[in-house]
């Protein structure tokens, strides 16, 4: 199982030459990762299987399939392994597809030419490219037949990998597209930093066209992730701790689906000027205007002049927002709409938008700031222990809890954009009806964890499994693979 | 060198007086007789460009007279696939270059246009492009010496 897994990771990073306060990081979030295992075992909709691989295990694990299909069908290593790359590396589809019509395939697969040239077999010949004459031993060239003097096919070698082309590399002769295999490549090109340069780029190239591999979109990170289904599941790279998804390579963004998340960031970033005189930071007291930074995750807010409770994102008092009525996530449509003018509508457009923007955007922020409580509260207890009020254990309590807020609200920030692009009807009033649940629980949640002292530890742990299961349910419901 | 043999070629009857700049010989200047209306009314001054790496990256092709089409923006920079970096193989000739170039003048290609609005115009009222075209290669283009 995934958790198997997780922990066999950890295991071999920790053995590594890791300081100790990362030991205490992978160790909560280990902590994190088994309270939900413990709880929901067998259905978490979110459970996936995958490995973390270095650089090596990846060479290894492809040099393993060239291998295997050199053996089957008796090719140069070189030739195999471009196969396998234009073939998405489906071996065994490869190997039956080579065995029905092997010139088909290396035509398809552009290892082979449409037609072949006649070779001329002259002592001396010229160069289509530098239009000198040289000896033949001087010439080379590919099965299509085109041949060329061995400087030119280095000049060609180093322009088309200085522009980051590598497995992509093409014969010379116009309208001819048979590939180059890297032994040709490595056999001509002499200048090392070259060399590198092109390994390195068709390695990427390997990988990227590997339907179960995906490189870690962590900066400067090696790692390759190594996953039998391109789902779009979360990953979790244990070497940078970046949380990705696996179909898309994005940021985890369950419920919403690959295309629509993609589809709202781009909505985004094209409207970011129009978005902008939402992002400030503080807004007025609604009953008394004194104004309120927001300095934490919370959408609960209480005045710290006049008491008053109020929401940060509607601004209306919190007493409404209790669980049953929670209305404040969704967006009530204008129902004439359809017989406004397109004035109106456009207005109308802009304002859904912004509704659902800034509620995304909100969370994008408070998730933010709940770091710093995360923060604030690993030093609290580190006093406490130090006070003897309590061992390290007692108080793990309030760190998972800060854990699974951050779960909790991450799921709640991309709620937003799959509620922006879900049709009306019964199941949109679902799923609001589920986000609204989600929200009430996450900023009663973010609203004891704040508090966490004076909060007793039976109801924290009370109101982190309730939003838990709500964000369960709602995943569960919701989330298409 | 590639010159000698494009003298020769039979593109000649559609570029005609190509020289190399005296200051570079990377830059060579040419005159463009296109066969076919509208552009057929005018000739038109390019210019190509070789880089340095030569002939492992393509040439530039630049327009110097104005010229009313989809493939062909306002600063005189053609789309032709053939020179295109990604497509480029270093053993097309200057020759084929220019008959490509050739061939897109006469027919455009309204699917990848650097002009959207001249695209849509060719594609959707080709009598009003036609005549727009025609104006504008009277009104712009070089006077063709008579023949």
């Amino acid at each position: 199982m995934s958790q198997e897994m997780k922990s066999q990771c950890s295991d071999e990073y920790h053995s590594s030459d890791e300081d100790m306060d990362e030991d205490i990081n992978n160790y909560y979030e280990d902590m994190g990762d088994d309270n939900d295992v413990n709880e929901i075992q067998e259905d978490d909709p979110e459970s996936f299987e995958f490995e973390l691989l270095k650089v090596e295990d990846v060479e290894r694990l492809l040099n393993e399939s060239v291998e295997t299909l050199c053996k089957a069908i008796n090719v140069a290593p070189s030739l195999a392994k471009l196969l396998l790359h234009m073939q998405k590396w489906l071996s065994t589809d490869v190997i039956a597809r080579y065995r029905q019509d092997s010139s088909k395939l290396l035509r398809d697969s552009r290892l082979a030419p449409t037609n072949v040239v006649q070779v001329c077999n002259s002592p001396f010949t010229t160069c289509p490219v530098c239009l000198q004459r040289c000896p033949a031993e001087i010439m080379s060239g590919l099965t299509c037949g085109h041949r060329f003097c061995n400087d030119c096919w280095q000049q060609h070698f180093a322009v088309q990998i200085q522009t980051a082309v590598s497995t992509g590399i093409e014969c010379m002769f116009k309208d001819c597209c048979v590939l180059v295999p890297e032994d040709f490549v490595l056999q001509i090109v002499t200048n090392p930093k070259i060399r590198d340069k092109y390994q390195e780029f068709c390695f990427r190239d390997y990988v990227n066209s590997h339907p179960e591999l995906r490189f870690c979109p962590g900066p400067n990170c090696s790692t390759v992730i190594r996953a039998t289904e391109r789902k779009a599941k979360r990953v979790v790279c244990k070497e940078c701790n970046t949380c990705f998804c696996f179909r898309c390579g994005i940021d985890y963004h369950a419920p919403t689906d690959c295309d629509t998340i993609k589809k709202w960031l781009t909505k985004c970033a094209d409207d970011s000027e129009t978005a902008n005189y939402i992002s400030a930071h503080t807004k007025d007291c609604p009953k008394c205007h004194v104004c309120i930074e927001k300095n934490g995750g919370c959408n609960h807010m209480q005045c710290s002049k006049c008491k008053h409770d109020f929401c940060w994102m509607c601004l209306g008092d919190w007493k409404t927002h209790g669980s049953e009525y929670y209305e404040c996530s969704r967006y009530k449509e204008n129902p004439n709409i359809a017989n406004e003018s397109a004035h109106a509508q456009a207005r109308e457009a802009l304002k859904k938008y912004l509704f659902y923007f800034e509620r995304w955007e909100n969370h994008a922020k408070s998730l933010q700031l709940e770091e710093q409580t995360l923060d604030n509260i690993k030093k609290r207890i580190e006093e406490k222990v130090m006070n003897n009020s309590g061992t390290w254990i007692d108080w793990q309590y309030l760190l998972d809890a800060a854990f699974l807020l951050k779960k909790c609200r991450y799921t709640l920030q991309y709620t937003y954009p799959y509620a922006y692009y879900l049709d009306k009807g019964p199941r949109k009033s679902l799923f609001e009806y589920q986000q609204a649940q989600l929200e009430a629980e996450v900023e009663n949640l973010s609203w004891k964890v704040e508090r966490a002292e004076i909060t007793d530890r039976g109801d924290l742990e009370n109101q982190m499994d309730i939003a838990e299961k709500r964000r369960l349910t709602l995943v569960r419901d919701f989330l298409e693979l | 060198m590639e010159l000698s043999d494009l003298a020769k070629a039979d593109i000649n009857d559609v570029v005609r007086n190509i020289n190399v700049e005296e200051t570079n010989i990377l830059k060579w200047n040419g005159t463009l007789f296109p066969k076919d209306p509208p552009y057929n009314k005018g000739a038109f001054k390019i210019s190509i460009e070789f880089p340095s790496e030569y002939p492992f990256k393509p040439p530039k092709i630049t327009f110097k007279t104005k010229i009313y089409h989809p493939n062909i923006d306002e600063k005189g920079q053609v789309c032709l696939p053939i020179i295109n970096a990604e497509n480029w193989k270093p053993a097309t000739k200057t020759e084929q270059v220019l008959q490509a170039l050739a061939a897109l003048i006469d027919r455009p290609e309204p699917e990848h246009p650097l002009r959207a609005d001249l695209a849509e115009e060719y594609t959707k009222d080709k009598k009003k492009f036609m005549k727009a075209a025609e104006d504008y290669t009277k009104k712009y283009a070089e006077k063709r010496p008579a023949d």
